[in-house]
């Protein structure tokens, strides 16, 4: 109970200092703790599998990625977001909106105890009901993944091979197609062309 | 002590609502791809709450592919940051507007 | 021939009745496809065509009039339109007579037409025409059906159009022809109206299936289908207010007029109105306003023939006043004397016709009866032919319109109308009046024209081919009436009728039949008096150019302007349908229609702009757009769901 509270200031913190921090390299930092912190919470809630996961594949790989391309954008003397802010004014109340909703989200669920987390469900027999002693458990997880759960083991192998082709591609050298601003105002100058001939 | 369902996923909402400020807010590609996994962790603790509530290691499964998917994502979308701001003074997302009407 | 076992119904055959039918649609095709090489071969083709139609129907006399498996008549099935609508040929006592006629008639018209059409550049397009209108014809009289009568009542409509217009090049005969087209079209679309609604309770349009369930209309409706199919028969029998195409329709051929505009096309509505007695029967209504409609036709006609200079406008407004006749007999009921109007008055008129015929073609064209004058002793056979003419249409007794005349006033009075008995009446006077005012005029006094009285100057065919039709017409223009309708009800005419029309048992009028007879003469004799002291006494003759003048210019305006038919038609349907015109190209066009059009790009464009604005191009706005979607659903589930618990 003190864990989830304690954890989960920590988590709404380093998310607030995450997407708030000037330089993104603090964001990464934020974020590590985001993740590290939510590890933790993955072990109370018997996902001792996953919360290594996190760890090596979030803070190991993909954060450390983040850190490698800052370093690669940075290496310049340029800034970040030097250019003007183009978010038209009329976001501000669909804004108001979002956070209005996400308010009640939140106001809404913090009081439902239905089913408590730790104890055998009470009210809902859906889906497959494990023990509760080794629920959660590498031998457990790794068992379900590789006989129930083994189609989406195999799409995650998929998905990653496309990741892995994707990044060639895109950042490879022979590169078919690169987004940069000059190519962007070009196509964007003719695109205008065209609509204001057809629009007369 | 047991933790209420709820508690979980208020804690997410508000993880989920930060990502998406995140994104709507900033114009670092870096910090909107870090706001982006934000949302996917939100979610991922959805997963995990519920699979020990309903002690159904599906949940966790999901929670595995969202964790790949992740990768995959943060791989690519630094792959484009990467080649699209290779060459430039700065890097902000509102200068690519390819799709403008 | 197999005359002896013919039965009515779908399984009937007599294909003899195809073979008269189809021989002058044969013939049509042969003038129209080969006119250049028959020259005038033409027109002995198209005659023989129609003489061997003849011979056909007056051979199939025995099929038509019997009466075998309690059917009357001959039938032929031709075939299947929609499975349940079968088209067929009927020959009973009344297509049969009509059959004869236009077959008979329509025979010694194209006989003479051969001398009157001689040396016209259209030679053969004329007879095609002739043929292709006879074959119209016979196709509306012997269908058993609603819907080859509406074919046969389209296609007469259209040969008449052909033939008024014959003569395109004129202007005048362009715009009559297309006059008639269209109010005869009027008359199409009502006939129209009522099969749809005749179809839509019996669920057929065979003749036998509508006339044998008269009482499963209704009243409301029955009346509306007669209104309808009265109409139609109004607009093709020149009758008040669609007659005014018939008066122009005169600017066709001569034997055009005989043929179609006097003997058969324009009694098609008498012929409509007998084959739906059953209808008529059943409606009460229905025969008055039929009746009351002929009977009006009949006196305006006759008085607005009073008013006419042209030879052939005054046998138009005679036609239309006969055929008011006849659609008052069939209409109050007394179908087999409208029907015998009909039968003398397709002689008496087309010799009338033919023998105005022969002065106009002798005179170069001439109409105007003011131009002519002293024809009796310059053309006498065109005299004595037209002299029979009118002693039989004025009901001079002994003649044949004598006994059809009063067969129409007397049935009048008989089916209880007496306000149509006495137009009757007086019509009779009124027709005496104008045509022996036309005689007189016409023969009497001095030559008052121009023209060449032998015309020699252009080549003439040998005079007999326009005489011997019109002297054979003499024949029956004189004496059919007395041979066949001598007797009342128990003339040979009568008796033909019975089958067809039922015996009808009517209270016995306080005025009998041969007091009517007499006081009919003695409004004829007042009628020929009064033309007699106008333009047949010396003194008349002797100055005929100034009366005839001074009687022009008093002509009242109301006779000269027709009763202001054609004012009136053009005021309420030519000129509202301008204005409507007018309207929708002023308003409605630009306004509403293309209104509506630039509204929707106008919507289209501005909701364009709209979305345009929406897509930015930012990734941001669009991730907030999905934002706002999540947001919707979660107040969508905490407002409309019932909240989240």
């Amino acid at each position: 109970m003190i864990a989830f509270w304690v954890l989960g200031t920590i988590v709404i913190v380093s998310a607030v200092w995450t997407i708030t921090a000037k330089k993104p390299v603090y964001s990464v930092v934020a974020l590590l703790a985001n993740f590290a912190a939510l590890a933790v919470l993955y072990v109370t809630l018997s996902a001792e599998f996953l919360a290594v996961m996190q760890i090596i594949v979030y803070s190991g790989a993909i954060l450390v990625l983040f850190v490698f391309v800052i370093a690669l954008l940075s290496s310049g003397v340029a800034p970040f977001s030097a250019g003007p802010n183009r978010m038209p004014k009329a976001a501000i109340p669909a804004v108001v909106v979002v956070l209005a909703a996400l308010g009640f989200l939140v106001y809404a669920t913090a009081g439902v105890t239905a089913v408590a987390p730790g104890s055998v469900h009470t009210t809902s027999t859906v889906g497959p009901v494990g023990t509760a002693g080794i629920f959660g458990s590498v031998a457990d997880f790794g068992k379900a993944l590789f006989t129930v759960q083994l189609l989406p083991f195999e799409v995650t192998a998929l998905i990653l091979m496309v990741a892995v082709i994707g990044v060639v591609l895109l950042a490879g050298d022979r590169a078919p197609y690169v987004p940069s601003r000059r190519r962007a105002a070009e196509v964007e100058r003719s695109m205008r062309e065209a609509i204001v001939r057809g629009g007369e | 002590m047991p933790v209420a369902i709820g508690n979980y996923i208020a804690l997410s909402a508000v993880m989920f609502f930060l990502g998406v400020a995140g994104v709507i807010l900033r114009r670092n590609p870096l910090v909107t791809l870090m706001s982006i996994e934000l949302m996917f962790n939100a979610a991922n603790l959805l997963f995990m709450a519920f699979a020990r509530a309903w002690l159904a290691n599906a949940g966790q499964v999901f929670a595995f592919l969202v964790i790949t998917v992740a990768a995959a994502e943060a791989a690519i979308g630094l792959a484009i940051v990467v080649t699209t701001f290779r060459d430039e003074k700065n890097v902000d997302v509102d200068e690519i507007r390819l799709m403008r009407g | 021939m197999n005359a002896v076992h013919h039965v009515m119904g779908a399984d009937g055959s007599y294909p003899l009745l195809v073979a008269l039918w189809l021989l002058p649609l044969a013939g049509a095709i042969a003038c129209w496809a080969f006119g250049p090489q028959l020259k005038t071969a033409a027109g002995w083709l198209a005659s023989a065509v129609v003489g061997a139609s003849f011979v056909l129907v007056a051979l199939s006399w025995g099929a038509g009039t019997q009466h075998a498996g309690g059917a009357l008549g001959a039938h032929q099935a031709l075939f299947s339109w929609i499975p349940g609508f079968d088209l067929g040929l009927l020959l009973d006592p009344l297509s049969l007579l009509w059959a004869l006629i236009i077959t008979g008639v329509g025979f010694l018209i194209h006989f003479y037409s051969m001398g009157y059409m001689d040396g016209d550049r259209a030679y053969a397009r004329f007879f095609a025409y002739m043929n292709f209108f006879v074959f119209a014809m016979l196709t509306l009289v012997l269908s058993d059906n609603f819907v080859g009568l509406l074919v046969g009542w389209g296609l007469v409509g259209l040969a008449s159009y052909f033939l008024i217009g014959f003569w395109f090049e004129r202007p005048i005969a362009a715009a009559a022809a297309r006059k008639a087209f269209v109010l005869n079209v009027v008359g199409d679309v009502a006939i129209m109206f009522a099969i749809f609604a005749i179809v839509a309770t019996v669920h057929s349009t065979a003749f036998g299936d509508a006339f044998s369930a008269t009482g499963a209309y209704g009243p409301g409706l029955l009346f509306v289908i007669c209104v309808a199919l009265f109409i139609g028969a109004a607009a093709k029998s020149a009758q008040i207010p669609l007659h005014t195409w018939l008066p122009d329709a005169m600017e066709g051929p001569t034997p055009v007029s005989a043929l179609i505009h006097a003997a058969t096309m324009v009694t098609a509505g008498v012929y409509l109105i007998a084959r739906c007695a059953p209808l008529w029967n059943a409606s009460h209504d229905a025969q008055l306003l039929a009746g009351t409609i002929g009977g009006l036709t009949a006196v305006a006609g006759a008085i607005l023939g009073c008013a006419q200079w042209d030879i052939k406008r005054i046998l138009a407004y005679s036609t239309m006043s006969q055929i008011g006749y006849m659609i008052m007999g069939v209409g109050v009921g007394a179908y087999e004397g409208g029907v015998a109007h009909f039968f003398t008055h397709a002689f008496f008129k087309a010799q009338l016709f033919l023998a105005s015929g022969l002065i106009i073609h002798a005179l170069a064209d001439e109409q105007d009866i003011r131009r002519m004058g002293g024809l009796r002793t310059k053309m006498p056979f065109a005299f004595w032919a037209i002299l029979t003419g009118v002693l039989s249409i004025c009901g001079i007794p002994g003649f044949s319109g004598f006994f059809s005349k009063d067969r129409v006033i007397y049935g009048a009075l008989q089916h209880g109308h007496p306000w149509l008995y006495a137009a009757g009446i007086v019509t009779a006077g009124l027709t005496a009046y104008y045509m022996f005012r036309l005689l007189f005029v016409t023969s009497l006094g001095e030559y008052r024209g121009d023209a060449a009285s032998d015309s020699a100057h252009h080549p003439h065919a040998p005079a007999w081919i326009m005489g011997v039709p019109v002297g054979v017409l003499i024949v029956p223009t004189v004496a059919i009436g007395g041979v066949l309708m001598f007797g009342g009800d128990d003339s040979p005419w009568a008796r033909y009728f019975a089958p067809q029309f039922g015996a009808q048992s009517l209270p016995a009028p306080a005025i009998s039949e041969g007091l009517t007879s007499i006081v009919v003469l003695l409004f004829v004799i007042a009628g020929f008096a009064i033309a007699w002291w106008r333009y047949a006494t010396k003194a008349a003759q002797a100055d005929a150019v100034a009366r005839l003048a001074r009687e022009s210019a008093r002509m009242p305006a109301l006779l000269t302007n027709l009763f202001y038919f054609d004012a009136v038609l053009d005021l309420l349907f030519v000129r509202s349908a301008q204005l409507f015109g007018t309207l929708s190209a002023r308003v409605f066009d630009p306004h509403i229609i293309d209104g509506a059009v630039r509204e929707l790009a106008f919507v289209t464009r501005t909701a364009g702009v709209f979305v345009q604005s929406l897509e930015t191009g930012l990734v941001r706005a669009y991730a907030l757009i999905l934002a706002l979607g999540a947001a919707g659903f979660i107040v969508y589930y905490a407002l409309v769901a019932g909240g989240l618990h």
